[in-house]
């Protein structure tokens, strides 16, 4: 049974780490909570949909992700245009990108409560099987293609930022925009690049949380609050941090509700989130995102 | 000084005879009687909502095309209440305060219903509807019965019971579990019902599990569930979350029966991730079966005008609702008076409603002559009728 739960847990925190990154990312780069990404979650999941519902047999769940993603890349090109570039022109505070993070979020939830109703949609059945066996143990064959997808994407990034130029160049913009103007970094290339980052990402949760939640307009917005909550634990900007917090948090949640039941785990996430802001600011990656992605 | 005077008087003089003009119309024994209908068209509960919408205008529209009310038109006016007690209580004054209407066909959630009770009773409006929830009708605290609530449809707790009865009887089941949202008011006016008559019955309840609305993955309570023995799970919940709880039991290894409310009707076969095997769950209608009532023909006619892809339960609920409102206003002095209506639904005596089934109103504004259909589904995913229950 604990192998079980810690399979289990481990599954929801594939799903938790991919929202995370999405969150962390931009954070690291712009100091920003963007609660935007939540909705372009549910809108990827409703992109990635309709592409498939499209066809008359649907094409493998790989062109699926990859036509979203692209598309998760240019809504949210689109919506740097239309909501922050404006904000970084006037060197605004950031409480303003936040407000327009928070109101992007709520506007296409709310388009999609319009257009969608609450109604849950369905991706066709990826699997003839749902689980398989190891051992006693049972597998579900959808958390597994999320945590593979998961960690592939997450190495990648990780990669990027670490041990490339296209990194190192996020990381002096994360750590001063104007210094790494100075250095001939085109920093409003590099913010582009976040977002774009972030989009691909919105566009890939999307697609995997809609094939295993179903998709409805709140899709993203229910599975925000945790990655946020991943993201301060793992240490605001950090992507390191945020993977290793989704994780924990996704083994610990799957304890706890075994142990204690459902309606205490909120209660219990929250009062861990405030642990560490209290404890530890700075989150289990030790550092401040002002201070290295 | 004068000129101000004059204007003044003008003015009263205007409001007056507009004022005349209103009551002039209102008392023509001619002009259409106005009904409200306040339904979720949008929010969490729209997918119940729109259906019923739809069931109330076409039966509004096949009465005006027989001949109306005695030969008055009868005019509808929607509202979307969206699944919110404040937005529910906005649409009761628009319909009741501005448009004018004499009675109101409720929503199939009772979340917005509950709030109308003492309204109704101030306004004199009747509103009728599938708020299955008891406190829509009966006074909690005093078990007194609010004289303009009626339900059309047995109660939350009839409900469950009859499936409990089903499981236990039918299918020889003991060891129950329950997986549900407490948060969810229509899966706790299921679930304790549930739970308290298997237990009278002496079954046992060997797990109880919860989740709440945020809540995405159930896995650790199916484990829970599986690890408990229990030989029949009770999903009482929304759509969605049935769907996540489906697959949650299923993937964890339980093989056992699911039972579960009428949100369990299709779309749920197509949408679920496991195959759908060993479940059963409740039903309004036979819908499907074209010798019963008109449930059919209705479920059918919204399907081809609204791009529906499967049959939709709360078409019927619209329609009853309507019919039995329609019924009383035939047989009063005075349609538009909502005493006398009221006075005539709460005599509501065997009439027939869309599902065959007949319709008596009891001293509670509720019904206990009807019972309960129990749908599965076969081997294709097809939804079929395997029995009728009614506790008594």
């Amino acid at each position: 049974m604990l192998l079980q739960l810690l399979i289990n847990g481990i599954s929801l925190g594939a799903v938790y780490a991919l929202i995370a990154v999405g969150f962390a990312i931009v954070f690291s780069v712009l100091k920003f909570s963007n609660f935007a990404h939540g909705g372009m979650i549910s809108a990827c999941a409703f992109i990635g949909y309709f592409f498939q519902a499209s066809f008359e047999s649907p094409p493998p769940i790989i062109v699926t992700i990859a036509v979203t993603s692209a598309a998760g890349v240019l809504f949210a090109l689109f919506l740097d245009a239309i909501a922050y570039r404006s904000i970084r022109r006037h060197r605004s505070p950031s409480i303003y990108y936040f407000l327009a993070s928070l109101t992007i979020s709520i506007l296409i939830t709310s388009l999609l409560n319009i257009f969608f109703s609450k109604n849950a949609l369905a991706y066709p059945m990826l699997f003839s099987s749902t689980t398989f066996d190891l051992g006693s143990l049972k597998v579900s064959r959808m958390d597994m293609m999320i945590l593979a997808v998961s960690v592939v994407i997450l190495a990648a990034l990780m990669l990027l930022i670490n041990k490339t130029k296209i990194g190192l160049a996020v990381r002096a913009v994360a750590i001063n925009p104007d210094t790494s103007k100075l250095m001939g970094i085109d920093s409003g290339a590099i913010i582009v690049l976040i977002f774009s980052i972030a989009g691909f990402l919105a566009g890939v949760s999307g697609v995997l949380l809609g094939c295993k939640y179903g998709v409805y307009p709140d899709l993203g917005q229910t599975m925000m609050v945790k990655g946020f909550i991943a993201s301060l634990i793992g240490g605001l900007g950090s992507l390191g941090g945020a993977i290793a917090a989704a994780f924990i948090l996704g083994v610990i949640e799957m304890f706890w509700t075994f142990g204690f039941g459902a309606l205490s785990t909120p209660v219990m996430t929250f009062v861990l989130m405030l642990l560490f802001l209290f404890i530890r600011p700075q989150g289990i990656a030790g550092q401040f995102a002002k201070e290295k992605v | 000084m004068k000129r101000v005077l004059t204007m003044v008087i003008a003015m009263m003089a205007i409001s007056l005879a507009l004022f005349a003009g209103g009551s002039a119309e209102e008392s023509d024994p001619n002009a259409p009687i106005k009904i409200g209908s306040i339904q979720d068209l949008s929010g969490s509960a729209s997918n119940a909502g729109q259906p019923n919408a739809w069931g109330a205008e076409y039966a509004v529209k096949v009465i005006n095309e027989n001949g109306g009310i005695n030969g008055r038109m009868l005019e509808i006016y929607t509202e979307d209440c969206k699944n919110d007690i404040t937005e529910g209580l906005n649409c009761y004054n628009r319909l009741v305060g501005e448009i004018g209407v004499c009675a109101i066909i409720g929503p199939a959630l009772s979340n917005p219903a509950s709030a109308w009770v003492e309204l109704s009773a101030e306004d004199e409006i009747p509103i009728v509807g599938h708020f299955m929830d008891e406190v829509c009708t009966t006074n909690p605290d005093t078990g007194e019965t609010y004289p303009f609530m009626f339900l059309c449809e047995p109660s939350c707790s009839q409900q469950a019971e009859d499936l409990a009865e089903y499981a236990i009887r039918e299918l020889g089941k003991s060891r129950f579990a329950v997986l549900y949202n407490p948060s969810n008011a229509f899966a706790k006016a299921q679930v304790d019902p549930f739970v308290a008559y298997v237990q009278e019955r002496g079954c046992e309840l060997v797990a109880s599990e919860t989740f709440g609305w945020s809540d995405k993955d159930y896995s650790a309570q199916a484990l829970k569930i599986v690890a408990s023995g229990a030989d029949c799970v009770f999903l009482g919940d929304y759509l969605a979350q049935m769907l996540i709880a489906y697959d949650a039991l299923r993937d964890a290894g339980y093989t056992g029966t699911i039972v579960g409310a009428n949100t369990m009707a299709p779309p749920f076969a197509d949408q679920v991730k496991n195959d759908v095997y060993d479940v059963y769950f409740l039903q309004n209608y036979d819908m499907l079966n074209p010798d019963v009532g008109n449930i059919n023909e209705l479920v059918t006619k919204h399907m081809e005008e609204t791009g529906t892809t499967s049959p939709q339960v709360n078409v019927g609920f619209g329609w009853d609702a309507v019919m039995v409102l329609a019924e009383a206003m035939k047989k009063a002095e005075d349609p538009t008076n909502g005493a006398e209506v009221a006075e005539l639904i709460s005599q509501t005596t065997d009439l027939e409603l869309s599902g065959g089934i007949t319709l008596t109103i009891n001293e509670q504004h509720r019904t206990d002559t009807m019972g309960m259909y129990i749908a599965t589904y076969d081997e294709n995913g097809e939804m079929i009728i395997v029995g009728y229950e009614k506790v008594d």
